[in-house]
């Protein structure tokens, strides 16, 4: 005769619970993303857009060490490029109304800002080559092969970069899985496996849509900013609702995904981070950081409250900072 | 460190008075380049080139147009001269990423592995493809403005193309395209 507990279902480990949520979620958000992807464009990036930077600022800040040390190097060169790099973008933005999509004009200062990045990554790339093992000979050729895409193709580059961005957050979430959740890391596997699978259910239902309107300022720089003038022979009704997908599952990973796999990325455990707990931190000036970076998300939502366009603008203008400050750390996880 | 911080944070916040008068950016009008007309497409069995005679009125008409809309044809030239630069600078970054490629490749000692062997053969033989695919093209009725350009044969195809002649007159009233439309041989 079997034993009762025998009969019972088997326990529901938090793998199993991570597939199913992320499936769950993934399906609900491909649902709606495509069949309101403007709505949901405007909800997404007024809910989220200024939380997940906070949250980004926060999980950086709790892996940035007191003292560099040996990265010394590393350290002041990414934070010299973020810096640069962001003041030039923010220079060429403003003065060629946005930048990216139109205004021949500014090629070739366009194509010295993406030269300028990707060799900015293979100097983070050569210095933490030097710091490892193994050989890191690849990177050169890489970046080579980059710079010449970049110059052949700009706007398929800058483009590409608008939907690349989003990717990267998974790839964070998966290098901090294998070091503190590794039990998670199959399931996770077979979430980002089920990622394609829903962008072809998205890019079947919406491939024979029409464009989207484009009679308000706000429709078109949401349609644009997807690459509506680039990739004209595409229904912007694919592309808005592509982008506003990986952008939605990219805000999910920051905000919920990566706390729940790193003790030290849960916002309100500040004793967690060393510059803020250890003795020898920089722990008044830190907290004014978070003050300011929460009151900033807080003026955001204002902001978008009162001219969501505008403040629409102005915020994908700046979040070319929180772009360029992911590849350093990213590099440093490899 | 606090001083690299420190700085950092004035940077970001001189930036942000610099840029917060900047005018936002506006949805640029797109001018009309086109003008309304009518055309008349002619079978002509005498006729040895294609031809498209514009009246000169409509021409200047459209002159007109453009220079209304200005600049655009001077960035248009500014791109057409930058795309030379570009691709001898992805050209040459291009090559360069080869060679160090190549350099990496032979001192990583991998040249020899079973799995890069049978890349190298499916990157070698989709390069062949790629050569004789590149020079398929449609066939000759749909590369040359002809009468045989209207037979079901070419509409598949849903385009065509081929040499023409761009006539001005000044007796014609509306722009006329005169297609050359020679006899059916035996064969066909």
């Amino acid at each position: 005769m079997q034993r009762v507990d025998d009969l019972s279902l088997p326990a529901i480990s938090s793998a199993n619970l991570l597939i199913a949520g992320f499936v769950l979620c993934c399906a609900l958000a491909a649902m709606l993303i495509g069949a309101f992807p403007l709505q949901l464009s405007i909800l997404t990036v007024f809910l989220f857009a200024g939380v997940h930077n906070l949250m980004e600022f926060r999980y950086f800040v709790a892996r940035m060490p007191i003292r560099w040390g040996r990265s010394r190097t590393y350290y002041l060169v990414a934070i010299f490029g973020v810096i640069v790099l962001t003041a030039a973008y923010l220079t060429l933005y403003f003065s060629s109304g946005n930048w990216i999509w139109s205004s021949d004009n500014y090629a070739p200062l366009i194509l010295t800002w993406n030269s300028a990045f990707i060799f900015w990554i293979g100097a983070l790339l050569y210095l933490r080559g030097k710091q490892k093992s193994g050989d890191w000979g690849w990177a050169i050729p890489l970046m080579l092969f980059l710079a010449a895409a970049a110059w052949a193709a700009p706007q398929y580059w800058s483009l590409s970069l608008v939907y690349i961005h989003p990717l990267v957050a998974l790839w964070f979430l998966e290098r901090q899985i294998r070091r503190t959740k590794p039990e998670w890391l199959r399931a996770y596997h077979l979430c980002l496996a089920s990622i394609p699978a829903f962008l072809i259910l998205i890019w079947i239902f919406a491939a024979g849509q029409p464009n989207l309107t484009d009679e308000t300022r706000l429709f078109w720089r949401i349609a644009q900013h997807s690459g509506s003038e680039i990739l004209p022979g595409i229904s912007s009704h694919l592309l808005v609702a592509t982008h506003v997908f990986l952008e939605s599952i990219h805000y999910f990973a920051w905000i919920l995904l990566v706390p729940l796999v790193d003790r030290r990325a849960i916002p309100w455990r500040l004793n967690e981070i060393p510059m803020f707990s250890k003795g020898n931190g920089i722990r008044k000036i830190f907290a004014a950081f978070c003050v300011v970076a929460v009151g900033v998300v807080v003026a955001l939502w204002l902001g978008f409250a009162v001219d969501y366009t505008t403040t629409r603008d102005v915020y994908f203008a700046f979040a070319i900072g929180h772009v360029l400050a992911e590849f350093p750390f990213l590099v440093k996880m490899i | 460190m606090k001083r690299t911080f420190l700085g950092f944070a004035v940077v970001l916040f001189l930036a942000s008075l610099a840029i917060a008068d900047v005018p936002r950016p506006d949805k640029p009008n797109k001018p009309d380049k086109s003008i309304d007309t009518s055309m008349t497409i002619r079978l002509d069995r005498n006729a040895h080139d294609a031809r498209l005679i514009i009246p000169r009125a409509q021409i200047q008409q459209l002159r007109a147009q453009l220079d209304e809309i200005g600049g655009s044809d001077d960035s248009a030239a500014a791109t057409g001269t930058f795309t030379r630069t570009q691709t001898i600078v992805s050209g040459t970054l291009l090559s360069l990423a080869f060679v160090f490629g190549g350099m990496w490749f032979a001192k990583s000692g991998r040249a020899g592995s079973k799995g890069i062997t049978a890349a190298v053969m499916i990157l070698t033989l989709g390069s062949i493809a790629t050569l004789v695919l590149g020079n398929a093209g449609p066939p000759p009725e749909a590369r040359s403005i002809t009468g045989k350009m209207f037979s079901d044969s070419v509409h598949m195809y849903k385009f065509g193309s081929g040499a023409i002649k761009l006539e001005v007159s000044d007796t014609e009233q509306m722009p006329e395209l005169i297609v050359p439309d020679p006899p059916k041989t035996a064969s066909e």
